[in-house]
């Protein structure tokens, strides 16, 4: 086991080794060079882009024997201790292990003591994140101001999980991603280095598989040293990665474009049969589906040089620009399913009969499951498709006749936007089959209802009319709106009101509310208003109870609607279907 | 006892050629019951052997005999912990998660002196069940561990480790046995119907093993059996028995995920995978595979969601209620 991996060979030692980063080591290093120290940094940002390996050079740069420097020796004892892991005042913290406030209480304990060998006590705390949020709170006054020779330098690739009160106490850089350039580069000399020959496709290839970061790169690269026997070529490497030919993937869209399930299926297996990434093959293939649209909609887009441009224009021409996106959507949506389908296989072949199924068909036919794209057509065309399902269902169901109606989608008319009240009217019996409670989400809640559709009056009035209810519409109540909906105006004298409140609305006739209700209500007259409340045992008139009333008269009106319908009326009796009157609901 | 299955001879080597390069950490990645685990156990063994040179592990020097024995000092195996009994004799249902508390345990295994030869083997199986606090804390562990020791992680689904595990290890994908080989192991074992059974699991030797001996094969069977004729599905009744079987929900979700892959695979490509011996019933509901595209969206949510303490109930009713809703929906398509 003396071998050691790649990444943690080659983790650089010093700020020249590092590649990228540029706008980070600048800042450090001119901060070194002029001594202007921050006591607290924090450095975020993906897997293997050089955090811990940044912090550890910081280290060295503090208590290097040299002075505070930008280039540490490295060979003075503070340097190499420290990349041996050994430096007394260096103590890297691996907080995902420590979580708790009591760890953290006791590194904090220690802070005080001066440095045993060093200049300065670094703590690099990795994986800040996973502190708990007592302990990032242990942790605050510290950390604001420590002893002057003590830094702190925290490691995270989750800094949304950082309170904010311990980021405004650090100085952050966020290292960015690596650029599969520089990967390329990096690897390029570490293999040069290493005495290992290398194919330049390969390194291509492995440096667009790290996404960005240099440690997958590192890892990937080990990967296929190993899987090519000390060699790394580009097939080796193209192999190990499952990276899909492009063959196949025009023969997928061929068949698609074809409808031809079996094809299809011949060409999944095809990729299966070799061994390819299922997730590198839709990802491919969203990627290929993104050039094809790109074609569509902008002829030029695609470089003349590109080996594939035939067959590209070739599907383009074949697809309409919809079916590329839809295509696009599917396969997007297909690498998010791979990993709770049954198996991988599974998932993929599910993800192109998707594409298969919600493809080119004829507009008429659409099947109705599509909810989503039935609901753009107009309601009237679908309206007899879909009455016509109590009776099919009864033929296919015996048992369970009742619940057909609820069942069938895309009757779900197109709402206008708006409050509920005002749209009654203008197509009472069309809707009335209408499903689900969640489109009602106004009912059950009469104060939201107006309040919503108060709209600031021309004029205002000065005197109360005695309309309590075209009153209460007019103000904004917030929740004293509850009182004033469960409240029944006695009477008025003046400007000063009498209310009645039934026992059982008690709890919404508090002082607090009252005093609401009040304001609002002077607010609106412009002077100053009274309240007076009663508790008693009941109430005939509230607003909240006349709206009751009113929504029960038009479920009674709609009912009868439905019952009057002529081709309701027909479907019942030569289909013999059966409404359901629970299921009516007034618009 | 850990003897490779006779499939992985050629990962086997395949991972040897380059022993010198072999790295600390290692991810073995495939499809689940294709002997990862057995994989992982007898590289540990291999590492843990005291005779030197050899490429298989001696089974003689003391290390493998205390590896056979199942005690060797410098060995762990991470595995997510067994349902407990409790008091009252109730299984409880736990999820099977490795919890942040083994993997700190962890920490004093790797950083101390081993009792042997400086070798410490940690087998991680299947990974993806550590906890996120878990996982976590395994970073620092995982990236520089002391000269000697060595991870083997296994994983059935890579894509669910975090993404800084992964790019910790080095990958080794193991690959799926052909049918041929498969049966002819599964039928070396006294299975009755190899075919049959490697199609229920997806081709995967030992989960077809199990198969063939599991306890549920009469609930699957009267599952399918009802799934075949919708037109008399009793949903509430169904999902009760289900309920009382006290099945986990993920496997039962997992058996109709196969059922609706195979109807839209039968029906759009004419392809089965997983029920051949369902033939003629999928055939006939396989009019219906557009509309069960939608059913397999939901299936796919509720697979997401198997392991939160829902009443596992009302997970079946709905679930077989939204399959009614799909085959009914095809009803008023016009043909």
């Amino acid at each position: 086991m003396a071998y050691q991996v790649l990444a943690r060979k080659w983790r650089p030692r010093n700020f020249a080794q590092l590649v990228g980063q540029e706008h980070v080591i600048k800042a450090l290093a001119n901060a070194f060079a002029n001594e202007r120290l921050h006591h607290a940094y924090l450095l975020t940002g993906t897997r293997g882009v050089g955090k811990t390996t940044i912090a550890r050079i910081m280290a060295k740069a503090l208590n290097c024997e040299t002075g505070v420097t930008a280039e540490p020796c490295g060979v003075c004892s503070a340097c190499t201790q420290i990349d041996a892991g050994r430096f007394v005042d260096l103590l890297e913290i691996d907080a995902a292990s420590n979580t708790g406030i009591d760890n953290i209480r006791e590194v904090l304990d220690n802070a005080q003591y001066s440095p045993t060998a060093g200049r300065f006590k670094v703590y690099i705390i990795d994986e800040v994140h996973m502190l708990s949020k007592s302990a990032f709170n242990a942790m605050l006054k510290t950390l604001e101001e420590p002893p002057g020779h003590v830094k702190f330098i925290l490691a995270t690739t989750d800094p949304q999980k950082v309170p904010v009160t311990v980021l405004s106490r650090c100085l952050q850089f966020s290292l960015r991603n690596m650029t599969p350039q520089q990967v390329i580069f990096h690897l390029g000399r570490v293999l040069d280095t290493e005495q290992i020959t290398y194919e330049a496709g390969a390194l291509n290839l492995l440096g667009h598989a790290a996404h960005g970061s240099m440690r997958d790169a590192l890892s990937l690269l080990d990967q296929a040293i190993a899987y090519g026997a000390g060699k790394v070529e580009e097939a080796g490497v193209r192999a190990m990665l499952g990276a899909v030919d492009q063959s196949y993937l025009f023969e997928l869209l061929d068949a698609l474009v074809a409808q031809n399930g079996g094809q299809l299926i011949a060409a999944a297996n095809a990729i299966a049969g070799r061994g390819l990434s299922y997730e590198a093959a839709l990802q491919e293939l969203a990627h290929l589906l993104h050039q094809i649209a790109m074609v569509q909609m902008v002829p030029g887009a695609l470089a003349d040089d590109l080996p594939i441009r035939d067959d590209i224009l070739r599907i383009a021409q074949a697809i309409s620009p919809e079916d590329a996106q839809l295509y696009y959507q599917i396969a997007i949506h297909g690498r998010n399913d791979l990993a709770l389908a049954p198996d991988e296989y599974a998932g993929f072949t599910m993800t192109l009969m998707r594409m298969l199924a919600f493809a080119p068909v004829p507009a008429g036919q659409l099947p109705l499951a599509q909810s989503g794209t039935a609901a753009t057509a107009a309601p009237a065309s679908r309206a007899p498709v879909a009455q016509q399902s109590p009776a099919a269902v009864t033929e296919n169901s015996a048992e369970t006749p009742s619940d057909a109606p609820a069942s069938t989608p895309g009757l779900i008319p197109v709402r206008a936007a708006g409050s509920n009240s005002q749209n009654s009217e203008t197509y009472p019996a069309e809707a009335s089959a209408e499903k689900g409670p969640e489109s009602n989400t106004g009912e059950g809640m009469p104060w939201q209802d107006e309040s919503a559709a108060a709209a600031p009056p021309p004029a205002r009035p000065t005197e109360f009319d005695g309309d309590w209810r075209g009153l209460l519409a007019q103000l904004r109540l917030g929740a004293a709106g509850m009182l004033a909906q469960h409240a029944e105006l006695l009477r008025h004298e003046g400007d000063c009101y009498y209310l009645r409140v039934a026992e059982e609305h008690q709890a919404v006739a508090t002082r607090d509310f009252q005093e609401k209700l009040r304001e609002a209500i002077s607010d609106y007259f412009g002077r100053e208003q009274q309240l007076k409340v009663e508790i008693q045992q009941q109430t005939g008139q509230t607003p909240a109870q006349l709206a009751q009333r009113e929504r029960a008269a038009r479920q009674d009106q709609a009912i009868e609607a439905i019952q009057q319908d002529p081709f309701v009326q027909t479907v019942v009796r030569d289909f013999g279907g059966t409404v359901i009157a629970d299921s009516i609901r007034p618009l | 006892m850990n003897a490779l299955y006779p499939w992985q001879k050629k990962d086997w080597q395949a991972l040897l050629r380059e022993r010198e390069r072999l790295p600390h950490a290692l991810l073995l990645t495939g499809p689940a019951g294709i002997g990862k685990l057995r994989f992982a156990e007898r590289l540990a063994n291999l590492l843990l052997c005291e005779t030197p040179g050899s490429a298989e592990p001696c089974g003689e020097c003391e290390g493998c005999r205390w590896f056979a024995a199942g005690n060797h000092p410098d060995y762990r195996l991470l595995t997510p912990a067994e349902a407990e009994e409790d008091e009252d004799g109730k299984t409880k249902r736990k999820q099977p998660v490795i919890p942040v508390d083994a993997v700190r345990e962890l920490e004093d295994f790797v950083n101390l002196t081993s009792h042997r030869r400086g070798v410490r083997v940690t087998v991680v199986a299947p990974a993806e069940t550590m906890n996120v606090a878990a996982a976590n804390a395994f970073l620092k562990t995982l990236e520089e561990p002391p000269a000697g020791a060595v991870f083997i992680l296994v994983a059935h689904h890579w894509r669910r480790l975090l993404p800084t595990i992964r790019s910790r290890c080095r990958q080794f994908p193991l690959s799926l046995p052909d049918h041929h080989a498969a049966e002819s192991w599964l039928a070396a074992e006294g299975v009755v119907n190899p075919q049959l059974h490697l199609a229920h699991m997806g081709g995967a030797p030992l989960a077809a093993l199990e198969d063939a001996s599991a306890p549920w094969l009469a609930q699957r069977n009267e599952l399918l059996q009802h799934l075949a004729n919708p037109a008399a599905l009793d949903v509430i009744g169904i999902a009760q028995t289900l309920e009382k079987t006290r099945l986990d929900v993920a496997l039962v979700v997992d058996w109709l995920q196969k059922w609706g892959h195979d109807i839209v695979s039968l029906g759009l490509s004419g392809n089965i995978r997983y029920y051949p011996d369902w033939r003629d019933d999928l055939q006939r509901l396989s009019v219906r595979a557009v509309p069960l595209l939608e059913w397999q969206k939901t299936l796919l949510s509720a697979r997401k969601a198997a392991h939160h303490p829902l009443n596992p109930r009302l997970v079946y009713e709905s679930l077989l209620f939204a399959y009614l809703d799909a085959l009914r929906t095809r009803a008023v398509k016009p043909q």
